[in-house]
């Protein structure tokens, strides 16, 4: 399994790239999106693997108990507790990176392995940091969308983030040694599970890639300004006109 | 990289518990906010069953309540953006209308799930009043833990403050709507667009 993960990502991006040669250029937001062609393609992908992925998500949404999905999640996002603790530290957030020690051990130990959220009860605060975030404080403020296959939205510059936090999350570690994906399979089935809600809303969408990308990006950026994003430039919208629909740019 | 599990939903959630500061105008967008959501809310808890049980009753509420809070006419003309420059008032008010409808119907939805214990507090206004664009913001203490965030936009028109977009989680409700809105308008035509929300309105209802 480990050796051919490289030959399978090689012949997935080779299928796409070929894929992008030719049909559609659509160009809705080409300062954000300069990649939409491929990331349209990553999206459709994305969608035939949730045929599989969704049933899975269903199931486990419908069989097990309310608490115990509660403690998956609890356990999933303690686990997460070390890449944000360094990358508070990176930020200079040094009292805030107590917290999430704190949080990490208390949860881990008394909080049984990170199933109960011991933590909160205490009234330590969350918070929630990554590379991706960090690397955006330091500067590298816009990067374009990019839909990561199996893994979803993201940007460039998260996407580099989120493989670098990959070697120091203790996920990725254990795939990494062990050679086994059930950790991240798991994981995903947890995060599917909570977005079941927000199905109907993506599929009545009248272009449902425009609404997910404009939904992360925009969370995203919640995430970096932490909770005190900007407001949008509202007198922008009413002057603002969209590209050319169906403009022959090439890819 | 992770997107909390928030709807895309406008929320006012119940009973609120909110440290008040005293404010020189009464009806600046804090208060606003405040005298709104109680008002809602001591209205839902009086007659819970009457409003669980009867969604036509709890969307007439929202829209005696809430509506008049929002200035729905600027919120379709952003929606529309350019799109909406070279259509006649008419078209632009029907829209506005069926927007109105939607909104009314969501927040009823949105109510239901947030009754009980939760918690909303409207922060203290920060920085001076701009009767352009003025932030409300609150927060939501949410049912399985947690809390969202949730802001408005308001700004000064003759009928003094409204509110035109909730941004739930960093998430604007304008900028979303409108990138789904002005491309099909722009395809389609308005026409269009109106008769399909309209429904699509329908199948909400039930």
């Amino acid at each position: 399994m480990r050796n051919r993960l490289p030959i399978i990502i090689a012949v997935l991006l080779s299928l796409l790239l070929s894929a992008c040669a030719g049909t559609q250029n659509r160009h809705t937001d080409p300062e954000n999106d300069p990649w939409e062609g491929f990331n349209r393609k990553v999206y459709a992908f994305n969608d035939e693997l949730d045929k599989v992925v969704r049933p899975v998500a269903l199931g486990y949404d419908k069989i097990m108990p309310d608490p115990f999905q509660r403690g998956v999640g609890n356990f999933f996002r303690n686990l997460d507790a070390p890449v944000t603790f360094i990358n508070q530290i990176l930020q200079g957030k040094a009292a805030q990176s107590a917290d999430t020690f704190g949080r990490f051990l208390i949860n881990s130990t008394i909080g049984l392995l990170g199933f109960f959220d011991v933590a909160s009860r205490l009234g330590i605060p969350f918070y929630n940091e990554d590379l991706g975030q960090t690397l955006a404080k330091w500067g590298y403020a816009d990067s374009r969308y990019l839909m990561l296959p199996f893994f979803g939205p993201s940007t460039l510059r998260d996407s580099i983030g989120l493989y670098t936090d990959s070697y120091y999350h203790p996920v990725g570690i254990y795939t990494r040694e062990q050679g086994q994906w059930w950790p991240v399979v798991a994981r995903g089935i947890d995060q599917r599970a909570r977005f079941l809600d927000q199905d109907a809303e993506l599929e009545q969408a009248y272009d449902p890639y425009v609404l997910l990308r404009d939904v992360w990006l925009q969370n995203r950026l919640y995430q970096i300004y932490d909770g005190d994003p900007p407001l949008a430039d509202y007198d922008l919208y009413l002057e603002e006109d969209l590209p050319e629909p169906d403009s022959d740019r090439g890819e | 990289m992770k997107i909390p599990a928030k709807k895309l939903l406008l929320m006012f959630s119940c009973v609120f518990s909110i440290s008040l500061f005293a404010q020189a105008e009464v009806d600046d967008p804090v208060s606003l906010v405040i005298k709104t959501t109680s008002s809602i809310f001591t209205k839902l808890d009086q007659n819970n069953e009457k409003y669980a049980s009867d969604p036509a009753a709890l969307q007439a509420l929202v829209r005696t309540d809430l509506i008049p809070l929002l200035d729905v006419h600027y919120l379709a003309r952003l929606t529309l953006g350019r799109a909406g420059r070279g259509i006649e008032k008419e078209k632009v008010d029907a829209f506005a209308e069926i927007m109105i409808n939607l909104l009314v119907i969501r927040y009823s939805k949105g109510l239901l799930q947030f009754r009980g214990n939760e918690q909303v507090m409207v922060l203290p206004q920060r920085g001076e009043l701009n009767e352009k664009l003025t932030r409300v913001r609150t927060r939501v203490k949410l049912p399985r833990g947690g809390e969202a965030r949730i802001d408005y936009a308001f700004h000064k028109t003759a009928d003094g403050w409204k509110a035109f977009d909730v941004i739930v989680e960093g998430i604007s409700y304008v900028a979303t709507y409108r990138n789904q809105i002005m491309p099909d308008v722009q395809a389609n035509g308005i026409d269009s667009v109106i008769a399909r929300l309209r429904e699509g309105e329908l199948e909400l209802v039930h």
